[in-house]
């Protein structure tokens, strides 16, 4: 039962010129940065070094931080890059293997033995005797548990992927302890046992790029990011998250750009529920722009503000400050 | 590059004095990615480094410190340079120079010192004409790049087991080890044959020798320093750590409040990460048949596949009862930052403090920080007598109703009741209606009963009766009440 399959055929001819035309995109932290660049995601030097050691010494990344800094955009953006799938498996509580690594098609499967029961009587044609149909049955061949009546979940589906791909399972600390431990052989080996069939290995110079993320609502085991390559995303920098939103809204002015993005880093330093993150200063400059603003004032910000507070104890908290924030933002830019 | 994989080994080692966790496949990962980084850009090897090795963000924050005080070479100065900090050595030099050439009746050694000081690294070459040194330490210093020079030190500090450092007393020792097993004694032998020989290029050659060597003292010294800070400043902080674990709490003073705080704190983070996980016990025997139904539809309806009820258990209800009268507000105090830090795993705790009066302080705590939270509990209810049976009394009209099986009590108090009437009655009916009632006292056993203690009509009426008196107690303590729960 333990044999292992091969997966991948005969490595193709343009399946090679991908890899070397990925290992040159690849091939330092500067080229990991432009050409993420030029796909309109910003990194800092921190995420461009993890996802150049990811690729260099295959080893899957833990990604960590704030909910909306980009940790499954990361992933995508990857993907893109590479031009290979993003398979994505989405944890919850409750995740089990039959969801996420794979599930026996059991209709067919019952189809299957109706399908033998009928042909039963030309496999034991000229058997005497129980031991003798018994023996014949056994020379059958038994496909009841094959790869044909495996259905693929995310995690088998990335090891089966042709030219190797870039799998996401997001919000892992959302799913159960169990699964975690269920994780481990993928991560570590790129290998997933399958009691029925055995091991299922992925091409070694295929191996899927695996992307975690976490948001930390609970801690993660260690035997998991003993494995991994723990990348922490903190909120921006001001001069970073400006060429953030530059590059995801570009019809920003430079100036509304600069004082939303002073205006946003200082709510960050404000005692709030949930502080706005990127995605909120993205949100909000394209409601800005949508209400063709050229520069923040007390009034529009107020009307606006429910697009990066999501909390009304929050909004009131702001709104008391309102002022003083909106004019400082204004100063801050001029 | 096995050199460098020793670097990276003792650096691993210095992680984990730091608090650290570093697994040895993951020293194995780090060196991996010294092979594919290679050294040449400090932020870049940093970075890799950082993601390899620390796994959040506090460990991350650790890392970067860890790593410059590690990875400090640049203070190093370079002995061939002859840049304006050096000059002090330049003047001692100068004043051995003249003993020196006295000795050998050689008035032209003061001028080529002179010439040392003053003239570039070129003229002094020339001044040498061809001379130059034999001892390795010498060859390496006058002539080996500045890498070379820190290499050699830091291979002899491993040589000698400079990381085995423990107090400052040491650091002179280890200073010459070092220098000795880098070679010094070849050296010092060499300037001394120089001397000897005389000659005008054989005594400049040994001015710029013991330049260096002085210089190389210096560098070695600081570098003493660095690993002194690096290794036994940090033990040094384990060691102090163990003490206060184990120290009674009334003994701590004053000055020790911060670093028990964070003891508190790390206790706190290592029990939520040991129970942060909610467990589901199987009631097997009770079947599902929603579940059930749902789960077999992809069988055609044959119920094959049984599901059986499953409950999550609750995590405990936690009521404390901190005693916070003169006596024992140190320990309450004790008792009150741990739960407040527990609060991520044990989000039901519900506080109370009282001297006389029962007062819920909850709110308080949800609502300040720690310090301040104490500072008010203090001043609201620290003062007046203590009286256990008032206490008793409160508790039983304003939150009995709250108590029911899932619920544990935990009070704390020596149980000095000045002679009043104890009321232990309501203790046993909170016994009753709670699922486990924990008393700590921060007194020995043996004076649980002497003088107006009342704790032996109070603890019959207890699940749990306990000495509590250092967080070590503390510790175990809570980390029973979690199990239990489970």
């Amino acid at each position: 039962m333990a044999t292992s399959i091969p997966i991948m055929g005969v490595l193709s001819n343009e399946g090679l010129t991908v890899a070397i035309k990925n290992e040159d995109k690849l091939k330092d932290v500067d080229a990991i940065q432009g050409h993420f660049e030029s796909l309109d995601y910003i990194c800092s030097l921190e995420i461009a070094t993890a996802v150049f050691l990811a690729y260099h010494l295959e080893k899957p990344v833990l990604i960590e931080g704030p909910p909306g800094v980009g940790k499954t955009e990361l992933a995508k953006t990857t993907a893109e890059l590479l031009e290979l799938p993003c398979v994505r498996l989405q944890c919850y509580e409750g995740l089990d293997e039959s969801k996420a690594i794979y599930e026996w098609k059991y209709g067919k499967q019952l189809l299957y033995t109706q399908v033998l029961k009928e042909t039963l009587g030309e496999i034991l044609d000229g058997a005497k005797g129980l031991s003798e149909s018994v023996a014949k049955l056994h020379d059958f061949g038994d496909i009841f548990f094959s790869e044909e009546f495996l259905e693929p979940r995310p995690l088998l589906k990335a090891l089966k992927e042709e030219e190797s791909c870039v799998l996401l399972i997001d919000e892992v600390d959302k799913s159960d302890h169990e699964f975690e431990s269920l994780l481990l052989e993928m991560l570590s080996d790129y290998q997933l046992s399958i009691p029925e069939i055995g091991t299922v290995k992925a091409h070694p110079d295929k191996k899927p790029l695996v992307f975690l993320t976490s948001n930390n609502t609970r801690e993660i085991s260690d035997a998991l990011k003993r494995r991994c390559l723990h990348l922490y995303i903190p909120f921006p920098e001001a001069d970073l998250e400006k060429q953030i939103v530059q590059a995801r809204v570009p019809d920003i002015p430079p100036r509304l750009n600069d004082q939303l993005v002073a205006f946003i880093q200082e709510l960050r330093e404000m005692d709030l529920k949930k502080v706005p993150a990127i995605s909120e200063t993205i949100d909000w400059a394209r409601t800005l722009i949508l209400l063709h603003t050229e520069s923040l004032d007390p009034d529009l910000v107020r009307q606006t503000l429910n697009v990066i507070l999501k909390f009304q104890e929050d909004v009131e908290t702001v709104q008391a400050e309102l002022q003083g924030l909106t004019s400082r933002a204004v100063k801050a830019s001029t | 590059m096995s050199e460098m994989h020793d670097t990276l080994v003792d650096f691993v080692k210095v992680l984990r004095t730091a608090d650290i966790k570093v697994s040895p496949a993951e020293t194995l990962d780090a060196m991996q990615t010294l092979d594919i980084v290679g050294f040449n850009d400090r932020q870049f090897l940093k970075n890799s480094l950082s993601l390899v090795l620390s796994k959040n963000p506090e460990e991350k924050e650790a890392f970067d410190d860890c790593f410059d005080r590690y990875f400090t070479f640049d203070k190093f100065k370079p002995s061939e340079s002859d840049d304006a900090p050096a000059n002090d050595d330049n003047f001692d030099d100068d004043g051995e120079f003249e003993t020196d050439s006295k000795q050998q009746g050689q008035p032209g050694g003061k001028g080529s010192g002179m010439g040392g000081r003053e003239g570039g690294g070129e003229e002094e070459a020339e001044d040498m004409e061809g001379l130059s040194p034999t001892s390795e330490l010498g060859k390496l210093l006058l002539e080996g790049s500045r890498t070379d020079v820190m290499v050699k030190m830091a291979e002899a500090g491993r040589e000698v087991e400079v990381s085995q450092i423990v107090v400052f007393t040491q650091k002179g020792l280890y200073t010459r080890k070092i220098m000795d097993a880098m070679g010094l004694k070849g050296l010092q032998e060499e300037i001394g044959e120089l001397q000897e020989v005389g000659g005008r290029p054989q005594n400049h050659l040994a001015g710029r020798l013991k330049k260096a060597r002085d210089q190389l003292r210096e560098a070695v010294r600081d570098y003493v320093e660095r690993q002194f800070m690096l290794h036994a400043d940090e033990s040094g902080k384990q060691l102090r750590e163990e003490l206060l674990r184990k120290v009674k709490l009334s003994n701590l003073e004053k000055r020790n409040f911060k670093d028990v705080q964070e003891i508190v704190i790390k206790m706190a983070k290592k029990l939520i990460a040991i129970h942060s996980k909610r467990r589901k016990t199987f009631k097997r025997g009770q079947l599902d048949v929603r579940k059930t139904l749902r789960h077999n539809m992809q069988y055609d309806g044959a119920l094959f596949n049984l599901k059986w009820k499953s409950q999550k258990v609750d995590r405990p209800k936690v009521m404390c009862i901190c005693d916070v009268s003169g006596s024992v507000s140190n320990y309450s105090r004790f008792l009150l930052m741990f739960l407040y830090s527990l609060a991520e795993i044990l989000p039901k705790v519900r506080s109370f403090a009282f001297s006389s009066d029962l007062g819920e302080v909850t709110r308080l705590f949800d609502q300040n920080n720690l310090e301040d939270a104490m500072a008010k509990t203090m001043r609201d209810y620290g003062n007046g007598s203590t009286d256990y049976g008032q206490m008793l009394e409160d508790f039983r009209s304003h939150c009995m109703k709250d108590v029911d099986s899932k619920t544990t009590i935990i009070i704390l108090g020596d149980a000095r009741n000045n002679y009043g009437d104890p009321k232990a009655e309501i203790l046993r009916e909170m016994y009753d209606k709670a699922q486990r009632v924990i008393w700590l006292n921060p007194e020995p056993k043996s004076s649980w009963t002497v003088g107006d203690a009342e704790m032996k009509k109070y603890a019959p009426c207890c699940h749990q009766a306990e000495v509590c008196n250092s967080l070590a107690h503390l510790e175990r303590v809570v980390a029973n009440l979690l199990r239990v729960a489970r």
